[in-house]
């Protein structure tokens, strides 16, 4: 039998071993945790004080006869073909690594100790809560929130902290000695025109001050200052910001399959790391350029599973990122490598069906409502949505 | 003085410019950063960025299946 490891047990890491054949191939999975976290419910952790009940075992999330090894992979060694542990070293003929991304604090100056004593909603359900703790006792001033480097996991999560933190201090009636300042590197709130075309108004509607260009160069904790590269500041009373994200901390032979931050250079079509015909990477902890979000992971692990069963496909970059607007209104914002990102207005019911993803991901995780995917992506074909919505300019 | 190299192609979410500051972040004065993108949209953001980053933009072309972006670091 093929054997095939593979290294880090996530949501995509998961769809991928449960999509192959057990009879087929032999399978290990290798992950430091033997826990799965639903991370996006970290967001209403931190702005609305949910109940952090988003934990299960791995072991009973994956089908019979896949092997999960609980060690920490300490060398990933593509030429010789093996994958060393603290514990062993693991053989195979194909590899697929899907550990995705991680937080570092120390890029950049003042933000390991903003972080620890305000939190992120990023990181940890315990970083979540800390956010929770902060706006609990936040009496009014400035909230300043924003990211603090141009990548991070779930490209409208930022503009989601502002929208619901908004919504949490109209509620406290803080409103009228609060200001929100939401802070990007992009040139625009949200970085698609389309989909900043739906945000801009909503913004303003609610009073969100917008720094754009606002790339986080250090931060002052005395003086309380954010400031950028591009050489404005903020002054802030309850900093909410989201930390740099890089590719988690695992030697590669050859190194130089590995971008600056980390991340794994792969074809964004077949997901086969450069250079190797016998490895791929999908998820958060590749450098392919889109969304690093749970649609692409399970879009990409689809395709990976594909290509080992000796399938010919190719993975079209669709994105579908949900996007909770406040209100209980949301959106998704959705595009391919070939169709520009749709202007997609927010709803009551797509806020609903972001909020069913927490009931049904443990089941789709072993493919119980593959039919549903299926049916939905094809639903919300972005060629099709935006002749319907309209959209900016084809791509070139 | 170095040349640094991004191919943002086939990036429309979150976007070239996603790329760029990226690559800005590691570049140093009298750096030229060569950007590819096939979103449309960069050469707006582009111009937009350099203006507010005070840095030149040396060229746009147009290929037939890229953007070619070419920008000299002034200010970093």
């Amino acid at each position: 039998m093929e054997k095939i490891v593979i290294v880090g047990a996530g949501a995509g890491g998961i769809i991928l071993a449960n999509s192959l054949n057990t009879k087929k191939f032999d399978i290990t999975m290798l992950d430091k945790t033997a826990l799965n976290v639903f991370q996006p419910a970290f967001l209403y952790i931190a702005f609305k004080g949910a109940k952090a009940n988003i934990i299960k075992p791995t072991a009973k999330l994956l089908k019979k006869g896949i092997k999960l090894k609980i060690e920490e992979v300490k060398k990933i060694d593509l030429a010789e073909r093996q994958v060393v542990t603290d514990i062993d070293t693991y053989h195979y003929d194909k590899l697929v690594v899907a550990t995705g991304s991680i937080t570092d604090t120390t890029q950049i100056e003042g933000l390991t100790e903003v972080n620890k004593q305000f939190g992120d909603y990023h990181t940890s359900i315990e970083n979540a809560k800390r956010v929770w703790d902060s706006l609990s006792h936040f009496n009014g001033g400035t909230i300043a929130i924003g990211m603090a480097s141009p990548i991070c996991k779930c490209p409208p999560s930022p503009l989601e902290g502002a929208f619901l933190a908004e919504e949490l201090i109209r509620k406290k009636g803080l409103k009228s000695k609060t200001k929100i300042a939401f802070f990007v590197p992009y040139p625009r709130a949200y970085p698609s025109e389309a989909m900043n075309e739906v945000v801009e108004p909503l913004l303003k509607e609610r009073g969100i001050d917008v720094y754009t260009f606002f790339d986080v160069d250090s931060i002052d904790t005395g003086k309380k200052i954010i400031s950028s590269i591009e050489g404005d500041s903020i002054k802030y009373d309850l900093p909410i910001i989201i930390p740099p994200h890089v590719g988690v901390k695992i030697d590669y032979n050859p190194s130089s399959v590995l971008d600056s931050d980390r991340f794994i250079k792969a074809d964004k079509y077949t997901m086969r790391i450069e250079g190797f015909d016998d490895a791929f990477a999908i998820g958060d902890a590749t450098a392919i350029p889109t969304a690093k979000s749970g649609v692409t992971a399970h879009l990409q692990a689809k395709t990976v599973a594909k290509i080992l069963s000796g399938i010919d496909v190719k993975f079209d970059g669709r994105t579908n990122c949900p996007f909770d607007m406040g209100y209980g209104k949301g959106s998704f914002v959705i595009g391919s490598y070939t169709e520009p990102v749709v202007r997609y207005p927010p709803t009551r019911i797509k806020h609903f069906m972001k909020m069913m993803m927490e009931k049904i991901y443990w089941q789709s995780l072993k493919g119980t409502y593959d039919f549903m995917f299926d049916a939905y992506f094809k639903h919300t074909d972005p060629a099709k949505l935006n002749r319907k919505y309209g959209s900016k300019q084809k791509s070139v | 003085m170095g040349k640094i190299f991004v191919d943002a192609r086939g990036s429309s979410c979150p976007g070239p410019i996603v790329e760029l500051s990226k690559a800005y972040r590691n570049a140093k004065v009298g750096d030229t950063i060569e950007l590819w993108a096939t979103d449309p949209g960069v050469k707006s953001d582009v111009a937009a960025w350099a203006e507010k980053t005070k840095n030149k933009i040396e060229s746009i072309t147009e290929q037939q299946d890229k953007i070619v972006v070419v920008i000299d670091i002034l200010n970093r």
